[in-house]
């Protein structure tokens, strides 16, 4: 366990447990107006402060951070299940669907992930929070399809799996048992940064008015608005900041793992 | 030389098949253009003869060669929602998003070479993991969340530039200055990658006997590093580069909502609301070939740097 392991899991601890909390109870309704004075500046009522129709900010946040994160984990897990399978299968078969798929990984990874996003999303249709899972999730299955590939490529002719195949054991439970769980290494830190880009794709859209819309409110959603309450400063400050605090702590989380696995402090 | 010309027809290769992919893929929508056009109340006659005139009747194949003849020639067809050539939509928003990406990159560059190497210079330091944090932290701003803090610092509270009305690139002095805003939001996160990136290569580089020969022949360590490791590094910084153009594209089609600057990326997200498949389609195409461009430019470059990688590959 080093510094930034412990720091990111303390942060993303903490964060979680607000959001959880977020997703039961909020000091206020999120969507109810004139719950205090408009456009009141942070104080112990309103911990964020108030926006122009006296909503309460902080209530405000915790629902997008929630509804954001929903987003990301769903994303997250589309992307690493879908694309560790399609990374273990070509990785430890190899042949010529290998080939194929990797070099159409090689040009899909090429593109920046909002960019394909974009693509997918204005043909699924925009607006709905299942598209955008969808579209996010989909986007993301090629770089984890990269790297599980390399991963189960680089163990397939371990000796540990050379005897498990000499035992008789079927390609399923090699994959499954013998392998996957030593790819942990490699799938964990591709885990957070995945859920880091997730994030922040997500709210970019969200902030375009093309990710999810009222009334699930998102943190980029959240964002736009704020953009037009610039009287408001403590909203925009507020919604941002929490965009970057989680994204922050998953980064040190990210950080900390690689280094415990090189063996550097 | 050949490796150039080898690499170009390349290049020609993918955006047959990016482009070829692009059609597929807005073709196969389930949405019809013309009803969207026309509304729900439209006649099933109307409907069919609009699908005559704008030849969605022909089949697909046929289409797609005229499509690519016309993006060849200019003719990007005609936007649904503005009932005119796409071309003319979008001609004058490429050269502004052209402007803003080439300032960020330049901004990514001058600023991110010289702190990595300050960075990787003091690894291992006593504030090495100060950096590391404020590093990671970078990272985690999103573009349009310092584009909505610059616009009320600069512009609301100190009047730097009006945020929301865009000067035109005919005001090509105040225009650069209003995108400059725009470019440094799109830099942050960028930088940190960068520098983060070229910390780990140069590190690793260091550990190299050349370096520890040249060190111990006396030389000053910062020459060295100048000298010769930033050489050797420079071929995983190049292709990394190319990468940052690409994402810088896609920094932009956010930044530029938030900077309202009409450029490329703000066109696709109306043209994506809108359903306005010709505009999304060659936007996207340009796009696209803007990826692959920058892509096949670094290759040509690291294989001039680095003539070993002209035996490498069968490439």
């Amino acid at each position: 366990m080093n510094g930034y392991l412990r720091v990111g899991l303390i942060l993303t601890g903490f964060l979680a447990a607000l959001i959880l909390l977020g997703m039961f109870w909020t000091p206020y309704d999120p969507q109810a107006m004139s719950v205090g004075p408009k456009l009141a500046p942070p104080s112990l009522q309103h911990l964020m402060g108030t926006d122009k129709f006296g909503r309460d900010i902080f209530s405000r946040v915790l629902q997008g951070a929630g509804t954001t994160s929903i987003i990301a984990l769903s994303t997250v897990a589309i992307g690493a299940v879908c694309g560790t399978a399609v990374g273990a299968l070509t990785g430890y078969f190899g042949g010529l669907a290998d080939e194929i798929l990797m070099r159409l990984n090689d040009a899909l990874t090429a593109f920046p992930s909002i960019l394909l996003a974009l693509v997918v999303i204005s043909i699924l249709g925009p607006g709905k929070k299942r598209n955008v899972i969808l579209a996010l999730g989909l986007v993301f299955i090629p770089s984890f399809a990269r790297i599980t590939r390399t991963a189960f490529a680089s163990l397939r002719d371990a000796n540990y799996v050379k005897s498990a195949r000499l035992m008789g054991a079927s390609p399923a439970r090699i994959l499954l048992v013998h392998i996957l769980p030593n790819t942990v290494s490699v799938l964990l830190p591709a885990v957070t940064i995945g859920f880091n880009n997730a994030v922040l794709a997500e709210a970019s859209m969200s902030f375009l008015c093309i990710g999810v819309t009222p009334p699930d409110a998102s943190l980029g959603y959240m964002l736009s608005e704020a953009q037009g309450m610039l009287n408001a400063p403590w909203y925009v400050i507020g919604t941002g900041l929490m965009i970057v605090l989680m994204v922050f702590g998953v980064g040190l989380i990210g950080e900390g793992l690689q280094r415990r696995d090189k063996g550097v402090a | 030389m050949k490796y150039a010309a080898k690499r170009l027809l390349m290049l020609l290769v993918t955006m047959v098949i990016v482009s070829f992919l692009a059609f597929l893929a807005f073709d196969l929508i389930s949405g019809d253009p013309a009803t969207a056009m026309l509304g729900t109340q439209a006649t099933p006659e109307s409907v069919a003869a609009l699908r005559e005139e704008l030849g969605l009747n022909r089949p697909f194949l046929v289409r797609y060669g005229e499509w690519l003849l016309g993006f060849f020639t200019g003719n990007l067809g005609t936007s649904y929602n503005y009932k005119q050539p796409v071309w003319d939509l979008i001609g004058t928003k490429v050269m502004v998003t052209l402007c803003l990406s080439v300032l960020s990159f330049l901004l990514i560059t001058m600023v991110s070479i010289p702190l990595g190497l300050w960075s990787a210079r003091r690894a291992g330091g006593r504030l090495d993991g100060v950096r590391t944090a404020v590093n990671q932290l970078c990272m985690a701003v999103p573009p349009f969340f310092t584009g909505i803090l610059l616009s009320w610092v600069f512009g609301v509270m100190l009047h730097w530039f009006v945020p929301g009305s865009f000067p035109g690139l005919e005001h090509f002095g105040s225009a650069l200055k209003y995108l400059f805003f725009a470019a440094v939001a799109i830099a942050i996160p960028r930088i940190a990658m960068t520098v983060r990136m070229l910390r780990s290569t140069i590190m690793s580089e260091m550990q190299k006997d050349y370096v520890r020969t040249a060190i111990s022949r006396g030389n000053d360590r910062g020459e060295v590093l100048r000298r010769h490791v930033l050489k050797n590094a420079l071929v995983p910084v190049v292709t990394f580069l190319a990468q940052t153009m690409a994402e810088i594209v896609a920094g932009s089609i956010v930044v530029e909502q938030v900077f309202a600057i009409p450029g490329l990326g703000r066109m696709l997200v109306t043209s994506i609301s809108n359903r306005d498949y010709p505009t999304v389609q060659a936007i996207v195409v340009i796009l696209a070939f803007w990826v692959v461009l920058a892509g096949t430019v670094a290759d040509i470059v690291n294989q001039c740097i680095d003539p070993r990688l002209r035996l490498g590959g069968d490439a």
